[in-house]
């Protein structure tokens, strides 16, 4: 496997849901409405790849936390206030419903597995890609790891080909690739 | 795919406290004691499927399977790797936090990543991740464990999946209106109200070699994303048909070599509509022996991959595998009287979640009638 395509989009702790859904329609045409923040971050990454993404693409999705505000919103709903929970913020705690977005917007057909990321999730992330790859059950792997305490993060590779690749960090997979760059809220 | 043997299993759920005892249960027609709980704000009942034992850690819980599971002489685990399949992970302790804080502050927050950590550092397990896609969690955690296990890198594999009694599930599902009102649990049945959740602790040692007395070869199977709809699968189940299709491609099988399906059944209204369609547009009208596990343990929700997996291959290699008391009346032609496997009869079961994963394993009985 190589790399074909990389991105990274890193954002200031007070960047808004906001901020996020006007920079994801640069990408996305008709973005889904009623997502939480982890979504919006795991949109933002894969849609910087869109262009050279296909059909036959698995998804292998991390984040090291849930989406803070939907889980802040939930506990104080049903633990607090002893509320129903809002549907539509019950449905977005499932932790793959960032991938199943992903894979909605840009028309993957593959695999679609979410890990929580601690601190081997790159090459664990690679391992279950290599997998499919090799089997022959996808063409393409997009691998991406959202990392939000304070400030966030989300980090972003499409692999293509069956060849050995093994690497442990994103700098070490997108070593000599133009990576996709994009910031919000930090100043010089 | 390499077939792989679940060598050794290790259940705690609503019908018992170990896998033997939960098959012997269920064979005797013993249903699991629902317990109560209102659904905030409406006030209405709803049934949950606890675990027997309240005084139990998490911890605890977990470390007795995952000891059970490995067996006495399990020796160093730095061959091992540890998947950990759960929607609820810590979640019961962040209720409980919250509830007692009146608060939650995002510094509350723990890793997804925590239990899977707390366990590999505690066993010496030589890696450890948490697999989260939702109801297929455990399926995919034994169909993915089972691959890294032939790919090479580990010489055994432990799965280990759990749902603990979460508030947040209980009063989300109920939001969903998913719950069932009557309590009754009944997938395929036409008056089915919904489902009903299930507490569960389960885990299994997956290796290359059969080992001493193996539940179960696991041949193939398959996971993909359906993308129409985050809650539901489609309709006509064209999805669910094409999954199966390629679990069987991958165990080099085909549809006719097929003795049992266990289906997923959730006893929801689009589920269990999108699954009969799926079983239609693969065997037409004659379908081999259909079961469901469910009515047993409830929707264990991201463990019933484990769950039912291990109850069912129990059972089959007991020869344990009740009727169902309402077969006559199912959509779907479900078996009404036992299930009777031979030794190497190969079965196919369904699991489908949230966010469009659906997952079709494929299992080869070991043991069983002769």
């Amino acid at each position: 496997m190589k790399v074909i395509a990389a991105s990274e989009i890193r954002g200031s702790a007070s960047t808004s849901d906001k901020d996020l859904k006007a920079a994801l329609g640069q990408w996305l045409s008709n973005p889904p409405r009623r997502i939480d923040r982890l979504i919006f971050q795991a949109l933002l990454g894969a849609a910087a790849l869109k262009e050279q993404v296909r059909s036959d693409c698995g998804l292998y999705l991390a984040s090291r936390h849930p989406a803070r505000p939907t889980m802040i919103a939930l506990l104080e709903a049903v633990c607090v206030q002893y509320k129903q929970p809002k549907p539509f913020e019950f449905v977005n705690s499932v932790s793959n419903a960032a991938g199943f977005h992903v894979a909605q917007q840009l028309g993957l057909e593959g695999p679609n597995l979410f890990i929580g990321a601690g601190p081997r999730v790159w090459s664990q992330l690679l391992g279950l890609a290599r997998l499919d790859v090799q089997a022959g059950v996808i063409g393409q792997a997009l691998l991406l790891v959202v990392d939000e305490c304070g400030d966030f993060c989300v980090q972003g590779v499409l692999l293509e080909g069956d060849g050995e690749l093994a690497a442990t960090s994103f700098a070490e997979l997108t070593d000599g690739v133009d990576v996709q760059r994009l910031e919000f809220g930090f100043t010089a | 795919m390499t077939p792989v043997y679940l060598q050794r299993g290790a259940l705690q759920c609503a019908l018992s406290n170990d896998l033997a005892g939960a098959s012997q249960a269920m064979a005797g027609g013993q249903r699991a004691e629902g317990r109560p709980f209102a659904l905030h704000e409406l006030r209405q009942p709803r049934t949950y499927l606890n675990v027997p034992g309240d005084d139990v850690s998490l911890d605890q819980r977990l470390d007795a399977v995952v000891a059970e599971a490995l067996g006495a002489d399990h020796g160093a685990l730095s061959d091992c790797l540890l998947i950990v399949a759960s929607t609820s992970l810590d979640i019961t302790a962040l209720e409980t936090l919250a509830g007692d804080q009146g608060q939650f502050l995002p510094s509350d927050s723990t890793p997804l990543d925590l239990v899977a950590e707390q366990l590999r550092s505690r066993w010496g397990f030589a890696d450890a991740f948490t697999l989260n896609t939702a109801c297929t969690s455990a399926a995919n955690g034994l169909l993915y464990g089972a691959r890294l296990l032939a790919s090479g890198p580990f010489a055994r594999a432990v799965v280990l999946a759990f749902e603990t009694p979460s508030a947040l599930a209980m009063q989300g599902f109920g939001a969903l209106d998913l719950l069932s009102p009557s309590g009754h649990y009944r997938p395929f049945h036409p008056e089915r109200d919904g489902l009903v959740l299930g507490e569960t602790y389960a885990a299994a040692l997956l290796s290359l070699e059969p080992g001493d007395a193996p539940l179960a070869r696991l041949l193939g199977g398959f996971s993909a994303c359906d993308t129409s709809s985050l809650t539901t699968t489609r309709e006509d189940g064209s999805h669910i048909d094409w999954v199966m299709r390629q679990a069987l491609k991958s165990a080099e099988r085909t549809a006719d070599a097929i003795a049992l399906v266990k289906l997923h059944g959730t006893a929801t209204q689009a589920n269990d509509h999108a699954e009969r369609n799926g079983m239609l547009s693969l065997y037409g009208e004659k379908m081999p022996a259909l079961c469901v596990l469910k009515p047993w343990l409830g929707h264990t929700l991201g463990a019933c991959g484990l769950s039912e997996t291990l109850l069912l291959m129990q059972a089959l290699q007991q020869q344990q595998l009740p009727g169902l008391d309402y077969a006559a009346e199912a959509s779907l032609p479900l078996s009404g009287e036992p299930v009777v496997l031979s030794d190497g009869a190969v079965l196919l079961a369904n699991f489908f979640g949230f966010g469009g994963n659906n997952a079709s394993l494929v299992l080869q009985c070991v043991g069983g009638a002769p």
